[in-house]
């Protein structure tokens, strides 16, 4: 009996083709032809001449693309603190006995989650706007007109600018998974440190973090991973501006891919963004584990 | 394979970077009409353009380009029409993807700054002796084919309507409240009455520049007009000495930023775009706006529904003139910014490659011409003889007379050299008129830019 609802190897294979297929049309592909372009200088037509490793060697001194790089960085920072760090407040606060209405808060702290990123620039290029933004509005409300700017030609404030609406949109997706991770906990355990007299910040540092150790790893993966990437709501409240001052990899890669026509550089852009992405993830994974493996031994 | 890894890469990049939303607006037209001039070819015949219906309310040349091409598909029964039909921004995108996968259709528009790399690639037919032994040839304005030639051969016939890119749109009874009859000829009177626009509460001029390319097209083309001359652009288009690094260019670039520090615009001219600031005008937080001459049709549009008053005492101005600007003072960069032009590939297919001809100057040819300017009071690339004036009113006159009679036109920058050049350029000007950046760096920038792309 158990033979017959076994399936075959066969049919296995075949169910499993057909994403591999896509997977490897979609990815490996593009990535293998990408590095092969990155080769050339393609500028604004098929034609392609073969120039070796001279964008790669253009792209080490581009100040743009480095700054860029740096943009990014800056944001996974932000996100990281952001993003995780009050998501994983929330999630204690919702979890907490004295806290009401805990699905609503769910609901609303996931909300803007739901919502496009282009939209989220477009909201907050609102909220940040010059003449009838809420923050100039609220300044002017408060008595201190002296203190309104047009905030999103500040070069020295554009990045915790534009950093703010993405921090907002995420902390319900961290939330809803650290909530899940806390949920797996045995309860016994937080009584015991209750009966301990363990408050509520000692239980949150000492029993909470380093059970869900691997959980809070899985988030600032994603956190990187996705911030490393960052581009539409960017791309719609400043287009990188003012200046480069806001600009980010993907968003210079686009510039100089579609805008400026240059498709093998664009592509020596785009491999660098995966070499760098995957580069930050890993370092990060092993610092995390590094640390914690220290701590775990001492 | 070698178009499979092609669009393998470009899927590579659009992956990585951006999944932009939306297709663009197809048709596939194929009517019931009779041919009537004698094309023999039957088929598929594929056209990109950007006049989208949207676009052509109250876009003279949008308007004109879609009737004209509705006529021509239904006279030519025979072939089957098929439109790919997107909004500009998305338009320069794709038919640059698609160049570089050598794609193209059988007839696009392409851009004045593309001609000659997509010339050189053998992207685009020469069509020098087509333009030739055109019907309309003696009717042509011929000075309008500049910008899609190289070489010395010609390479599309220039499309839509000839609209000025930069114009000083002004509210007349506000400027005669701050005494002046008209729109100063010089920056110093408008600092004076900067003063009395700031004690009523309003900016002076608006202008928006969150997109970058406003602040070239709709401005420094004008303002690097007057310092440097109509030869250092040609110079430095044909490539014969001229560089960004000229002093008389750099004058202009410094002249920029000065004006942009006086605090004569609106304080968040980096911030907004030209729709925003054309808003602060029509709404009266703005005693003039600085845009092109799509600003001012919708401008116009917008007026003569909510603001008739507003509507009647708006008049229009070039720039006024900058210090030490020793070029022509009564001057504005206008064009035709693009060109139909017809795919190199249609060479191998004569029957194919003369409906293409066909239609390529039917769109661009005396009935497009007199379709605007009977309607919109605007020019194209043929000559019309004695618009009468009379029916429109006096907003669009006092328009069509500054665009062709009061002014002489001069070069608008991007409609020519490369797009790599002026993302550099137009990002560097951002900074630059906030005061971040000297613009003899920003000079040296373009220059460098202009070396290794152009």
């Amino acid at each position: 009996m158990l033979t017959a609802i076994k399936p075959r190897r066969r049919t296995i294979f075949l169910y499993l083709l057909i994403p591999t297929a896509v997977y490897i049309f979609v990815v490996f592909i593009p990535l293998l032809t990408a590095c092969f372009y990155s080769f050339f200088e393609w500028k604004g037509g098929p034609n392609k001449t073969f120039i070796g490793f001279q964008n790669y060697a253009y792209l080490l001194k581009d100040k743009v693309f480095w700054e860029s790089f740096y943009h990014n960085l800056y944001i996974v920072a932000a996100c990281i603190l952001g993003q995780v760090g009050i998501a994983f407040v929330f999630a204690l606060m919702i979890n907490s006995r004295s806290v009401g209405l805990k699905g609503v808060h769910r609901t609303f702290c996931f909300f803007p989650n739901t919502i496009s990123a282009v939209s989220i620039g477009f909201i907050w290029t609102m909220i940040y706007d010059y003449r009838r933004g809420l923050i100039n509005w609220f300044l002017e409300l408060i008595g201190h007109p002296e203190m309104i700017k047009v905030w999103l030609n500040e070069p020295k404030v554009v990045m915790p600018l534009i950093s703010i609406p993405l921090i907002w949109q995420y902390i319900g997706f961290y939330m809803v998974i650290i909530i899940s991770a806390i949920a797996s906990i045995d309860k016994e355990i937080f009584e015991v440190a209750e009966l301990d007299g363990a408050n509520a910040f000692q239980r949150a540092i000492h029993i909470v973090l380093p059970l869900i150790k691997n959980t809070l790893l899985v988030c600032v993966t994603l956190c990187i991973a996705g911030n490393m990437k960052v581009f539409d709501h960017i791309f719609v409240m400043t287009a990188g501006g003012p200046g480069n001052a806001s600009n980010v990899m993907a968003l210079y890669g686009y510039k100089v891919s579609f805008d400026q026509q240059n498709m093998g550089y664009g592509t020596a852009i785009s491999l660098a963004i995966f070499i760098l992405s995957m580069t930050v993830i890993g370092g990060s994974q092993g610092l995390v584990k590094r640390l914690t493996k220290e701590k775990e031994t001492v | 394979m070698r178009k499979l890894g092609i669009i393998a890469a470009v899927l590579m990049l659009t992956a990585g970077m951006v999944f932009a939303g939306g297709g663009g607006e197809s048709a596939s037209a194929s009517s019931g009409g009779i041919s009537v001039n004698g094309l023999a070819y039957t088929g598929d015949l594929e056209i990109m353009h950007f006049s989208t219906s949207e676009e052509a309310e109250g876009n003279g040349g949008s308007d004109g380009f879609r009737t004209v091409l509705a006529r021509w598909d239904e006279e030519e029964g025979k072939i089957n029409l098929v439109q790919t039909i997107l909004a500009n921004d998305e338009y320069k995108k794709q038919i640059a993807v698609l160049a570089a996968a050598d794609d193209l259709p059988d007839v696009f528009l392409l851009q004045g700054m593309n001609t000659k790399a997509w010339a050189a690639q053998g992207l685009v037919l020469d069509m020098t002796k087509i333009i030739k032994n055109s019907p309309y040839y003696a009717q042509y304005d011929h000075p309008k084919f500049y910008p899609f030639e190289s070489e010395g051969k010609t390479y599309g016939l220039p499309v839509l309507t000839g609209g000025t890119c930069c114009v000083v749109v002004y509210d007349s009874k506000l400027w005669k409240e701050a005494g002046f009859s008209a729109f100063p000829e010089t920056w110093a009177d408008v600092k004076k009455a900067d003063r009395f626009f700031n004690d009523k509460g309003i900016d002076t001029i608006s202008f928006g520049n969150s997109g970058k390319w406003q602040i070239n097209s709709c401005f420094l083309s004008t303002i690097g007009n007057r310092f440097t001359g109509g030869d250092w652009t040609h110079s430095l288009i044909e490539k014969k000495g001229a560089a960004f690094t000229d002093k008389p260019f750099v004058d202009a670039l410094k002249f920029t930023q000065q004006i942009f520090a006086s605090g004569i615009f609106n304080p968040d001219f980096n911030a907004v775009n030209n729709e925003d600031a054309r808003e602060y005008y029509i709404a009266g937080d703005s005693a003039a706006f600085i845009g092109g001459n799509w600003d001012v049709s919708y401008i116009q549009a917008t007026l003569k529904e909510s603001d008739p008053e507003l509507y009647k005492t708006t008049k229009f101005a070039v720039l006024p003139q900058p210090e030490g600007a020793t070029g022509d003072y009564k001057t504005h960069d206008i064009g035709l910014g693009y060109a139909v032009a017809i795919n190199a590939k249609l060479a191998d297919n004569p029957e194919k490659l003369a409906a293409a001809v066909s239609l390529a100057q039917e769109i661009t040819g005396p009935d497009f011409a007199s379709y605007v300017a009977e309607n919109y009071a605007l020019g194209g690339l043929t000559k019309v003889a004695n618009i009468d004036l009379s029916k429109f009113d006096q907003s669009i006159q006092d328009f069509y007379n500054f665009s062709y009679v009061d002014n002489k036109a001069c070069d608008i920058y991007d409609s020519y050299i490369s797009s790599a050049v002026w993302d550099v350029l137009n990002t560097d000007l951002q900074t630059m008129i906030n005061g971040d950046i000297d613009p003899k760096k920003v000079a040296e920038n373009a220059q460098a830019a202009y070396i290794a792309n152009y």
